[in-house]
């Protein structure tokens, strides 16, 4: 292995990172007269179950922690891994041994400097407590190699490591060292991002502020991603938790919020006539799936499982699930990501066929017992998708009922063997952000499916650790044709999403999260 | 009062009978009965007729016809599923009808029984009562919530909900009646012709005590079709697809400007069962009230 000074040299990897960054950093580059000062409201559906960033992957804390916290990895505008907090990310041939030299004079929200020691206690904390810390598991060791350097070890040589350290999900921040030594949800929210943390009232509304003391990524030419050289424009910002779609439309209509997500699409639709708003269509935001549970009957029969793959007719389900705003794929990647897997599983996917799906059905041991769908009314999308489903496999002679409680007790429950068969569930995260995600819910101790398969495990091991793109490709390519035999989730298509905004909120463009930085009040 | 043992039993229930027959002629004299019992009837008899009158399979999902305004085909438009809304709310009122039904024959039942009992016997009239008290503290739709959420969303846990939310009313009604009427004379009179306490419950006090509870049946019949609108529109009544006025709304609501007619159908449907109820209690009360009777 070569000596980290010696590392330094720019390998393929980090010149391709550094090249990505400085183009994605042009491409998003602001332009115009922007306008300081004011408050942006925005309305967002749900409480944040935490705001210690590390430990939730929710949706509705990342809204918010993403301008608060940053860390040494993240990602651009086009889902490539760029530096943050860190300067760069100089990797060794044999891909052991990362370093991280820190960009220097970077300030926590309490006036502090960033070091490496704090570097190292936030990702130590992180290995504890990160809801997806996983992801450091093939870290060996994280070494302080200089005041402003940090040193990861690795144990196995992980092609892939950096896309999954750069991973918004649950991100690995980095907090001061003093808050790194407390528990979860125990910290005081403090990070370096652009906005510092004003307060939370639950069920009401958490209250962001301009950080004065910002040290911008002056390595970009401007934002991209959620990272890049980004400006604080806002004074303050403010999330109401407002969970009604219907009260969260009106509140943007009467001008009471500048921002509001989620919004149903016929009223959406009914918005891009007003001239007082913009609507803000995410087309590829999440992927619509049904989990089977591999451990209770009838879903632990393949033969069972695959019936119901034949039987369901993805149109159907999609348009209503998502209102009519969706598109049929067939692939556990979007249609223009690298690892997209081509044609396979698309002659089963596009329509459904009854014949097969009974002929599969006879063949297994199905004795009538109830197909149990797990759903919640709190997505839209996963309660009407249910319904939809339910009918389908009536259709050939299936019991299925729709078993709707709240989304907290769903997620309890589809954590357990028991009380449930199939799962509506929308992913959104993963495969936006590549095919490790998708991959990982279908393998390892965990996955969705609550069992697991030689095949699988094999398909993920290759695609984590393949050498070249073309490895990792065909071990995707492996997964696609495994998950169209095997069944442990079934795609049903591909959600779009919509936002909308205040005409005089200039300068946003939607992401996984609304980013505070470089948007504007007219 | 004379005891009505001695008289033949033949003719006791011809007697009976005459009396109830002139007794429901006179109720359907009284105006405000008529004119809910047709606006109610009508109701239950599209409940009745459900299968017969609705026009869809109301679970049939068409998404090429998803919130579709209503035309010919759909009287009452469609909703985002694409299934017919009058076709739904029709088997909506069904539900919520026979959810009426049930909490109110097991609410009486249990009422009459808890209020009879705790009215006559006057040493299992403090710690029952105090029960039910306890029971009444709580807002009654929030206590239904509860329960319904606790014991998980379906059609019979809804009406046991209910049941258990409405029961403490309507045996403190009933009590109320018997404390009154066991002072009678005519009580006294039976006792001391030696009746047992099972026959001067069931043939002097009861029957004495029933008009303040049929009028509360009435009350509790439309507060329960609205209590299980709400619990559905709150996701803890029947689980979807089954339509129930409630979800049926909770689903519109979402599509209250783009498409009204998804949540204002089942909307008037409740209204309409509710006031023809509540028109029906109105004249009851005024029938069998003897103060407000020649008012």
């Amino acid at each position: 292995m070569k000596s980290c000074h010696e590392s330094r040299r720019p390998t393929p990897l980090r010149r391709l990172l550094i090249a990505a960054a400085a183009l994605a950093g042009i491409a998003a580059a602001p332009a115009g007269a922007q306008t300081e000062g004011g408050e942006l409201v925005l309305a967002q559906g749900a409480n944040p179950p935490s705001l210690d960033a590390m430990t939730s992957s929710s949706e509705s804390a990342r809204n918010i922690n993403m301008n608060i916290f940053e860390s040494l990895v993240t990602i651009d505008e086009n889902v490539n891994p760029i530096p943050m907090l860190a300067k760069s990310i100089e990797a060794s041939d044999d891909l052991m041994t990362y370093v991280f030299p820190l960009r220097e004079g970077v300030k926590f929200h309490n006036g502090d400097e960033m070091t490496a020691a704090d570097v190292k206690a936030s990702l130590e904390r992180y290995r504890e407590f990160g809801a997806t810390r996983g992801m450091l598991d093939k870290v060996a060791e994280i070494e302080i190699t200089g005041e402003y350097e940090i040193t990861f070890r690795m144990s196995e040589a992980t092609p892939t490591f950096i896309e999954g350290f750069a991973s918004p999900r649950a991100p690995a921040v980095i907090i001061p060292e003093e808050e790194a030594a407390k528990g979860a949800n125990e910290i005081e929210i403090i990070g370096t991002g652009p906005y510092r943390f004003v307060e939370f009232v639950p069920d009401s509304h958490v209250t962001l502020e301009k950080f004065a003391d910002y040290t911008a990524n002056e390595d970009f030419d401007g934002p991209t991603g959620f990272g890049g050289n980004k400006t604080a424009y806002l004074d303050k910002a403010t999330y109401r938790i407002i969970p009604e779609a219907g009260a969260r439309i009106a509140a943007l209509e009467a001008g009471e919020v500048q921002w509001a997500d989620q919004l149903p699409v016929p009223a959406a639709k009914r918005l891009m006539s007003d001239p007082e708003v913009t609507v803000f269509e995410a087309r590829q935001w999440a992927f619509l799936t049904l989990i089977m549970n591999w451990k209770l009957p009838p879903t632990d029969d393949i033969d069972f499982r695959r019936a119901v793959l034949y039987a369901i007719e993805p149109e159907e389900v999609m348009a209503i699930a998502t209102e009519g705003f969706y598109d049929l794929n067939h692939g556990w990647q979007y249609p223009d990501r690298t690892y997209n897997a081509g044609d396979i599983g698309k002659e089963i996917y596009q329509v459904a066929d009854i014949d097969k799906a009974k002929e599969f059905l006879g063949q297994s041991s199905y004795d009538g017992e109830e197909f149990q769908i797990l759903t919640d009314p709190n997505y839209g999308e996963h309660s009407r998708a249910a319904v939809v489903i339910a009918e389908q496999l009536k259709g050939i002679g299936i019991n299925a009922v729709v078993k709707q409680l709240d989304w907290a007790t769903v997620l309890k429950i589809r954590l357990t063997d028991e009380d449930w068969n199939g799962w509506t569930l929308m992913q959104g995260l993963e495969p936006f952000l590549g095919p490790y995600g998708i991959a990982a819910k279908m393998t390892g101790e965990q996955p969705h499916q609550r069992g697991t398969d030689p095949v699988l495990d094999d398909g993920y091991n290759r695609l984590i650790t393949g050498a070249t793109v073309e490895d990792r490709q065909q071990a995707f390519a492996d997964i696609q044709t495994a998950v169209y035999d095997l069944v442990p989730q079934i795609k049903i298509g591909d959600v779009g999403r919509m936002q909308a905004g205040s005409a005089r909120l200039k300068g946003f463009k939607p992401f996984r999260a609304p980013r505070l930085n470089d948007v504007w009040l007219e | 009062m004379s005891d009505s043992a001695a008289v033949p039993a033949p003719r006791q229930y011809r007697a009976t009978l005459r009396e109830a027959g002139r007794q429901l002629r006179g109720l359907l004299r009284h105006r405000s009965i008529r004119v809910g019992g047709v606006l109610f009837g009508s109701v239950v008899l599209v409940a009745i007729l459900a299968d017969l009158i609705a026009p869809f399979d109301p679970n049939k999902n068409d998404f090429r016809a998803m919130l579709a305004a209503p035309d010919a085909l759909h009287p009452f438009g469609t909703d985002a599923f694409g299934r017919d809304i009058l076709s739904r709310v029709i088997h909506g009122t069904r539900l919520s009808l026979l959810v009426g039904l049930l909490v109110v024959v097991a609410t009486g039942v249990l009422g009459t029984v808890i209020g009879t009992m705790t009215g006559y016997v006057r040493w299992l009239d403090g710690p029952v009562m105090r029960v039910m008290d306890g029971l009444m503290a709580f807002p009654g739709v929030l206590l239904a919530i509860a329960l319904a959420a606790a014991l998980g969303p379906s059609v019979v846990n809804a009406a046991l909900a209910l049941t258990i939310t409405f029961t403490p009313r309507t045996a403190r009604i009933v009590r109320g009646s018997v404390l009154v009427v066991r002072e009678m004379p005519y009580i006294e009179a039976a006792r001391a012709c030696g009746a047992p306490h099972r026959r001067i419950i069931l043939r002097h006090i009861l029957p004495n005590a029933l008009p303040p509870l049929i009028v509360q049946m009435t009350f509790v019949f439309s507060v329960s079709i609205l209590a299980e609108a709400v619990l559905s529109f709150m996701g803890v009544g029947p689980p979807p697809p089954t339509p129930s006025l409630g979800n049926i709304i909770a689903e519109g609501r979402a599509y209250i400007q783009e498409a009204p007619w998804v949540a204002l159908t089942p909307g008037v449907a409740i209204a309409l069962s509710v006031l023809g109820l509540n028109i029906i209690g109105d004249g009851l009360r005024d029938s069998l009230d003897p103060r407000l009777r020649n008012l």
